[in-house]
C-alpha cells in the first residue's frame, strides 16, 4: 500500500478504486499457464513409461473421468452446505461474541474457541461415530448417511472460523459509528442492523471467501472416514487398475480439478480485498 | 478466567458432543431386510479382484458376486456398502449394513464382538513378493531389511516380531508397489492369494518379480453377522448358505472366474462337503 496516511474519518466509505487488476489478470494467465506446462511433461513421461499393450495414460485417467467427477461432485456439494450451515451458525456465534450480557459472551467465546482450535479430522472422527446411522421421529426413519454427517463435522470449524470473521469486522468499525447511531437515537439492535453490519458485509467477504476455499481444500479429508468422494474413488481406481504408474499422474489430474475451482476464488478474494481495501 | 470453571465448560462441551448414543440395533435382520426388500452388504472397494471398482462405478469381483448369491437367494434388492477395514464391525453394530463380505480374516478377537460364519469362505497366508535379484530364500531373510507393507494388516505385528523386518507401511497397495518398484524396499508383504493371482497374470511388469517364501499364518475368511444373530434365523441362514456355497463348488467356479489361483482350502472344502 503506497498511498499516503488518508485523514478521512470512514475509511469504508471510500470510493471504489479503478481496476488495478490488470495485473493480477497477468499473473492469473501465468500461473495457469506454468500449472499446464508443469503437468504436461508429467503426462508425456506417463505415455512413455506405460508398457507396451497398457492403455495409455492419457486414455486411462479419461476412463476414470466420470468416477472421479461423480465424487468430485459430492466434494463441492459437501463444502456447499457445509459452508452454509457454518455461516448461518458462525453468524449468530459472532453477534453473540459482541453481546452486553457476560454469559453469552463467555459462553459463545468457549465454543468458538474449541471449535476453532480443533483439528477438522478429529472433528469429522467425532461426528462420523457418534452419530446414529439413521434417527428415529416418531415411526418416521430418517436415514444419516455418512456424507451429511460429514457435513455436520466440518460446519463445525466452519462455524467457528465464521464466528471471528463476523466478530472481528464488527469491532473493526469506528466507535464513532456507535456514538453517531445514538445520537440519531437509534436502539443497539437498530444500531447494529441498519448501522455496522451493512459496513461489515464488504469487509468479511474476503475472508469468508478464504474459509470456503480452504473447506473446500480440506473436503478430501472426508475420504478417511468413508465417504465415496474423489480422493476415496480416484483410490478405488488406482487400486483397480494395479498400475503404480499410474500414481502419480491420477492424484495430479485431481489436484488439478482442486486448483480449477479453488484458483478463481483465491483470486477473486484478492480482487475483493483490493477493491474493498481500507487505506492504513 | 477461572482454570476450573474453563475446565468444566470445556467439559460440558465435550459431553455434549458426546450425546448421540448410536441407535438400538433391531433384532431380527431377517426380517429386517425382507421387510425393506434389499440387503445391505458392506463389501471392499479396494481389493482386487475381492472387491473393486469398475470405471462405469459399480463394484465388481468375486465377494460382489457372493453378496449377490445371497440377495437372489432371499428374493430382495441389494446394496453395496464400501467398508474399509476400520469401520466394518461398527458399521455392522449399528445395523447399517446386514452382512459383512470384505476379506476379513475370522479370529478369536473378533469374535467377541461380531458373529463370524461357519464354514469360512476362504483362507489366506502371508507372503512376500520381492524382485528376483533380491535373492530371499527364508524369512529370516528380511532381519533388519526394508520391507513395504499396508497400513494396518493383521500380519504385520506378526512378522515384525518373529523376522524383526524394518516394515515401510503404506496407505495403499498402488503406494506399496510404487516403493518396491522403486527399489525402496527388497519387497512387499501382502496376502499370497494376491501375489499369486498378481504374479499369475502374466504381466510384463512382474516378469522379474516372484513370491520365495513359504506361506504362513493361513487365515481364514469369514462372511459375519450382527453378532446377537449368529445363532438366529439370519446366522442359520447365512451358515446353510456357506455350506452350499463350498458342496456345489460356487466358492471354486468364482475363484476360477475372478483368476484367483486356486486354493487348497476351498477344494479340500469342496471335497469334506460333497463327500
Amino acid at each position: 500500500m503506497s498511498r499516503p496516511p488518508s485523514p478521512r474519518p470512514f475509511p469504508v466509505l471510500l470510493p471504489v478504486r479503478p481496476p488495478a487488476a490488470i495485473a493480477a489478470r497477468w499473473g492469473d494467465c501465468r500461473t495457469a499457464t506454468i500449472l499446464a506446462l508443469a503437468s504436461a511433461p508429467l503426462l508425456l513421461m506417463g505415455e512413455a513409461l506405460a508398457a507396451p499393450g497398457e492403455a495409455g495414460i492419457v486414455a486411462t485417467l479419461w476412463k476414470w473421468t466420470p468416477v472421479m467427477a461423480s465424487g468430485f461432485v459430492l466434494n463441492l456439494w459437501i463444502s456447499v452446505l457445509a459452508m452454509a450451515i457454518g455461516t448461518a451458525s458462525g453468524a449468530v456465534l459472532g453477534l453473540m461474541q459482541v453481546s452486553l450480557l457476560a454469559p453469552v459472551r463467555g459462553g459463545s467465546w468457549l465454543v468458538t474457541q474449541f471449535f476453532r482450535n480443533a483439528p477438522w479430522l478429529v472433528l469429522l472422527f467425532y461426528c462420523i461415530l457418534l452419530m446414529p446411522f439413521e434417527i428415529r421421529l416418531g415411526g418416521v426413519v430418517i436415514p444419516l448417511p455418512a456424507w451429511i454427517k460429514a457435513v455436520v463435522g466440518l460446519a463445525l470449524p466452519v462455524m467457528a472460523n465464521v464466528a471471528e470473521v463476523v466478530r472481528g469486522a464488527i469491532q473493526s468499525i469506528p466507535t464513532g459509528q456507535w456514538d453517531g447511531a445514538k445520537a440519531l437515537g437509534l436502539t443497539r439492535l437498530q444500531t447494529m442492523g441498519l448501522v455496522i453490519l451493512p459496513q461489515c458485509l464488504k469487509r468479511m467477504l474476503p475472508p469468508w471467501m478464504n474459509v470456503y476455499a480452504i473447506l473446500t481444500m480440506a473436503t478430501p479429508l472426508v475420504s478417511i472416514v468413508g465417504v465415496q468422494e474423489a480422493m476415496n474413488l480416484t483410490r478405488a481406481a488406482l487400486n483397480a487398475e494395479s498400475r503404480p504408474d499410474l500414481l502419480i499422474p491420477m492424484y495430479l489430474y485431481l489436484l488439478v480439478w482442486f486448483f480449477l475451482y479453488c484458483f478463481p476464488i483465491a483470486r477473486a478474494t484478492l480482487w475483493l480485498e483490493r477493491r474493498y481495501g481500507v487505506a492504513g | 478466567m477461572n482454570r476450573r470453571l474453563f475446565l468444566g465448560a470445556a467439559l460440558a462441551v465435550l459431553a455434549a458432543f458426546a450425546i448421540g448414543a448410536p441407535a438400538e440395533a433391531q433384532q431380527n435382520t431377517l426380517e429386517k431386510i425382507k421387510q425393506r426388500g434389499k440387503l445391505i452388504v458392506g463389501v471392499k472397494n479396494d481389493y482386487k479382484p475381492w472387491g473393486f471398482l469398475d470405471p462405469s462405478g459399480a463394484l465388481k469381483g468375486m465377494e460382489i458376486d457372493m453378496a449377490e448369491d445371497v440377495a437372489k437367494r432371499l428374493g430382495v434388492g441389494i446394496e453395496l456398502v464400501p467398508v474399509v477395514a476400520s469401520n466394518r464391525q461398527e458399521f455392522l453394530q449399528q445395523g447399517k449394513i446386514d452382512l459383512i463380505i470384505a476379506t476379513m480374516g475370522d479370529n478369536p478377537k473378533r469374535r467377541e464382538v461380531i458373529g463370524m460364519i461357519e464354514p469360512n469362505y476362504y483362507a489366506g497366508g502371508t507372503n512376500v513378493l520381492a524382485p528376483k535379484k533380491a535373492g530371499l530364500k527364508k524369512w529370516a531373510d528380511l532381519k533388519g531389511k526394508k520391507v513395504c507393507a499396508i497400513q494396518g494388516a493383521y500380519y504385520n505385528k506378526r512378522v515384525q516380531e518373529l523376522y524383526g523386518p524394518d516394515l515401510q507401511a503404506f496407505a495403499g497397495i498402488p503406494e506399496a508397489l510404487t516403493a518396491l518398484g522403486a527399489g525402496n524396499c527388497v519387497g512387499f508383504v501382502y496376502d499370497n492369494t494376491f501375489i499369486e493371482s498378481t504374479l499369475a497374470a502374466g504381466d510384463a511388469k512382474w516378469k522379474d518379480y516372484e513370491m520365495p517364501l513359504v506361506t504362513e499364518d493361513e487365515q481364514p475368511w469369514a462372511v459375519a453377522v450382527p453378532l446377537p444373530e449368529l445363532n438366529g434365523p439370519w446366522g442359520e441362514f447365512m451358515k446353510k448358505v456357506s455350506v452350499e456355497w463350498h458342496k456345489n463348488g460356487t466358492l471354486l467356479a468364482l475363484e476360477k472366474k475372478w483368476g484367483i489361483k486356486q486354493s487348497p482350502f476351498l477344494a479340500e472344502m469342496n471335497k469334506k462337503y460333497k463327500g
